[in-house]
């Protein structure tokens, strides 16, 4: 029980840092690719501890706390069901399915809160963020299928101990093809360009956070730091093989090099998001919807296709 | 009297009363009372049918032998009628006008509890046409041409079924199910059973509405008494969800002796699966672009149906247990659903989007009920709809069917997308001025939401209490569940407790956060930022009309594509070939008539006859 309660700790506090360090790294990497110096990469750490201790907030009622709050809520619920290399709370419970759903309701929380406010941009970025969640859903749905079809499993922690016999996920190409569409999805995930339409700062006026600040938008700023965090980890354990070492006699040594080798895999993850993300400019909802019916729904159901054979 | 024959007839008793007497009170009692008698009943058998695995019971009636029975199958679908159905009288209380609803109400529901608990096909299509009739007069009642088209369409399916049936009579010379199943296993030839499979898949698919068989259900569902609907959608549709389970039972075995499986699954069952997946795109792409609340939740109700046929399809004793949950939490969650609509309809008095709006301050007991209700359909965990779509997904994408696992994942995310849009509508944003004084839903259309509330989330974190019974009906361990929380597949599990606990150390986690932040200000819903414009409440800014104008744009070329425009043109045509036909043939001239009855004789004469 306590050691459960200070694994979640654990995970919770280091996916909150990491995830701040992320956005701090996305912040830099876009910033040097524009000549620019950049912030600091604890810029975002400061800009959350700000918003919390705002002196004033305002809500636009119950709805508009609790969306929050079950945004937030959900997004750890959801990175305790991920295998973080050794350490794990709910693993054994990592169904996929149970974790691409749980990846995907902090935007409803987000949308209910955004939305009981009443500003029509926030309406129109509800509209936006769920034509997008329906562009990717396909694509991220056959690759889904796919990884379970080629593992004969749902279970993240056995695709993980299976990749370290059979090798990396990617190395096999219909899980290849499937890794391919599930990056192009994580670029909507991520609510990176050119597929940022959701938020389109400059054009909505940032959709669905429009109406936010003060702690609400604190609370946010952790959940888009957890929820990247999540979502990096879950693309590198379910296609780059994970975090499983075994290398030292010492488990926690081990347990410490599981997390080093999942942080490098992250960070690759997310570098590639990074860079795409600085050279497009930003599609309109209809670009993205056909884009993502097109090309990764191909890759990824040929993928499914052949890991069924 | 028998206690089957109880169950399936007291509520039409009670509507008859209910009708005859029409004195208000004495009405609505005895129409709850027809509608609560055979749920306390099959209540009160669940012992007797555990001990005895089938209760059976058989009259004689001009000349036939009309046998009933309850199994653990037939026990599971009548209890969705029970509950279903009981909780759509409670609301009727409210919403309905006089006898003739209660009548016709009540009727369809002794005809859906006929339907689930004969055992011979002779009682199973008078039951379904009882029902038929019942649900039609329902719909007549408020539109003539909605009531219309569910009538043509149902005639179809009737004739089809009709056809079905006297095929395999004349094969086996009985009605009983044993008899047909083992008269089709030993004797029925390929052309035959291909054919009566396909007449069958077009009566089941009519009530079930699947694609393309589904027009009627989007207007039937929305032109009548919304508390009706819940039991219309709720446990109508769920007969023909049964029929499917039906032609496994009297056919499956044959047609998958004769014409083998595709991959793993077997190849007729592929048909239904696959068509399905079609029903759940088609039904859920058209929800989102509905302007008006009762087609969304109608067309929702199609793109779910979906889902339990795909799992059917797939055919495994998993994916059908699979199929039979979700057809549970459909009843619960798409009844709840078109309560709401009743209650909403029922103070508004308006029906389309464009209308509403800000309900949620006003409407709090159902705001909180439609949250359940979202939340259940949408599929979040731990929700009823969760675990049975879960079920489903895994059921599919285990037997290696890449194309039907895309297509359920793409219903899942369609339907956030249209209940999003739902949510935004009724419940957030500028409220009209005319709905100022609107109130909350009245007792018993809240007590009505309530029970089927309740059951979305205990089905959701208990799931082991359904699964115990559904395993029954298969008679082994299809779900383990080791625990009443848990659910193991062996290649996935799934927890609701846990799922729960966690969800809320999570929410408490957030909120010593928030709470430890300042103090919040409540501001009014004109109080947001415009790009410098000040808000009035004088100009409604909220989207109300066309909410996903970019998906309609974007499938611009697939709308074009109607089944419904389809029919109505075969329709048109027929019209103008019997124009045609009055105009040079059938004449009025007597004299015609006569030559025409000289030329047939000379054909016959000449055939030699």
């Amino acid at each position: 029980m306590i050691e459960t309660a200070l694994k979640a700790l654990f995970i919770l506090l280091y996916a909150t840092f990491v995830g701040f360090m992320f956005m701090g790294i996305i912040r830099i990497v876009t910033a040097r690719i524009h000549r620019r110096v950049g912030p600091p990469i604890y810029q975002p750490i400061l800009d959350t501890i700000k918003l919390l201790s705002k002196k004033s907030n305002i809500t636009h009622g119950l709805i508009y706390d609790f969306g929050i709050l079950y945004a937030v809520g959900a997004t750890i619920l959801a990175v305790m069901f991920i295998p973080l290399g050794s350490i794990g709370v709910l693993r054994a419970y990592g169904d996929l399915i149970l974790i691409t759903f749980l990846l995907e309701i902090p935007m409803l929380g987000i949308m209910f809160a955004a939305m009981s406010s009443g500003n029509p941009y926030a309406g129109i970025g509800a509209q936006r963020a769920l034509l997008t969640l329906l562009a990717i859903q396909v694509p991220l749905g056959f690759a889904i299928v796919a990884l379970a079809e080629f593992y004969g499993t749902f279970s993240t922690y056995e695709i993980v101990m299976a990749q370290q016999t059979m090798g990396w996920s990617i190395f096999h190409f219909p899980l290849l093809l499937a890794a391919i569409a599930y990056d192009l999805v994580l670029q909507a995930m991520f609510g990176k360009e050119p597929f940022d339409i959701m938020i389109a700062p400059g054009e909505i006026s940032l959709g669905p956070m429009v109406e936010f600040g003060g702690k609400h938008m604190g609370l946010l700023q952790i959940q888009h730091a957890i929820a990247l965090f999540a979502e990096t980890l879950f693309f590198a354990n379910i296609f780059l093989g994970g975090g499983v070492v075994t290398a030292f006699s010492s488990s926690i040594l081990n347990t410490i090099a599981g997390l080093a080798v999942l942080l490098v895999k992250q960070v690759a993850v997310l570098l590639i998001a990074t860079f795409m993300g600085a050279i497009f400019p930003r599609f309109t909802i209809d670009q993205a919807a056909k884009f993502y019916w097109k090309w990764p729904t191909i890759i990824a159901a040929l993928g499914a296709v052949l890991a069924s054979l | 009297m028998n206690e089957l024959l109880i169950i399936i007839f007291a509520p039409l008793l009670g509507g008859v009363l209910a009708w005859a007497l029409n004195v208000r009170g004495i009405r609505e009692l005895l129409g709850v009372a027809g509608a609560a008698v055979p749920l306390a009943y099959l209540v009160k058998l669940y012992s007797e049918l555990d001990a005895s695995g089938q209760l059976s019971h058989s009259i004689d009636f001009a000349g036939f032998t009309f046998s009933f029975s309850l199994t653990h199958l037939t026990w599971v679908f009548a209890m969705i009628a029970g509950v279903v159905g009981l909780a759509s009288t409670i609301a009727m209380v409210s919403t309905s006008r006089d006898g003739y609803e209660w009548l016709f109400a009540l009727m369809s529901l002794t005809g859906a509890y006929g339907v689930f608990l004969s055992f011979d096909l002779l009682g199973f299509f008078i039951f379904w046409e009882l029902m038929t009739v019942g649900s039609f007069m329902m719909v007549l009642k408020y539109s003539r041409s909605a009531g219309l088209k569910y009538f043509v369409l149902s005639v179809v399916g009737a004739f089809a079924m009709f056809l079905a049936i006297a095929k395999i009579y004349a094969l086996s010379g009985s009605f009983a199910f044993p008899d047909v199943a083992n008269a089709v296993y030993y004797a029925m030839g390929r052309g035959d059973l291909a054919l009566v499979f396909g007449l069958f898949l077009v009566a089941f698919g009519v009530k079930a509405g699947m694609f393309p068989l589904h027009v009627w259900a989007p207007d039937a569902y929305s032109e009548t008494n919304q508390s009706y609907t819940a039991m219309f959608s709720g446990v109508l549709s769920k007969t023909g969800v049964y029929g499917f389970i039906l032609i496994y039972m009297l056919i499956g075995y044959r047609l998958m002796v004769e014409f083998g499986a595709f991959r793993s699954a077997p190849k007729f069952g592929y048909i239904i699966a696959f068509l399905g997946g079609l029903t759940i795109i088609v039904g859920g792409l058209l929800a989102a672009l509905q302007e008006d609340i009762r087609k969304l939740f109608a067309y929702s109700s199609i793109s779910q149906i979906g889902y339990i046929l795909v799992a059917f399809g797939v055919g495994t004793s998993l994916s059908i247990e699979a199929g039979i949950y979700h057809a549970i939490s459909h009843a619960l969650f798409k009844g709840l659903f078109f309560l709401i609509v009743a209650t909403i309809i029922y103070r508004t008095g308006k029906t389309t989007f464009a209308d509403m709006g800000g309900l949620a301050e006003k409407m709090p007991f159902t705001f909180a009920m439609a949250f359940v209700a979202i939340l259940s359909l949408a599929g979040i965990p731990p929700m009823a709809g969760f675990v049975s779509k879960w079920l489903i997904f895994e059921a599919v994408i285990s037997q290696n069917l890449p194309i039907l696992g895309g297509m359920v994942f793409f219903g899942s995310a369609i339907g956030f997308v249209y209940l999003i849009r739902f949510t935004y509508a009724v419940w957030f944003g500028q409220r009209p001025t005319d709905l100022d004084d609107t109130k909350d839903a009245p007792l018993p259309l809240a007590v009505a939401m309530a029970i089927l509330a309740i059951p979305n989330i205990v089905f959701g974190i208990a799931p082991g209490l359904v699964v115990k019974e559904l395993n029954k009906i298969f008679g082994g361990e299809i779900v383990t569940s080791p625990t009443l929380w848990e659910l193991n597949l062996g290649f996935g599990r799934y927890n609701g407790l846990l799922i729960l606990v966690w969800l809320i150390v999570g929410l408490l986690i957030a909120a010593v956060i928030y709470f430890l932040g300042a103090p919040v200000r409540k501001v009014p819903v004109t109080d947001t930022y415009q790009s410098g414009n000040p808000v009035t409440m004088e100009y409604n800014l909220t989207i109300r009309r066309n909410f996903f104008l970019p998906l309609k744009e974007a499938l611009a070329f697939w709308l074009r594509i109607s089944f419904d425009k389809l029919y109505r043109d075969i329709g048109a045509w027929v019209e103008d070939f019997a124009e045609v036909m009055r105009n040079y043939v059938y004449n009025g001239n007597v004299q015609s008539y006569a030559w025409y009855l000289a030329l047939i004789l000379l054909i016959l004469a000449m055939w030699g006859v």
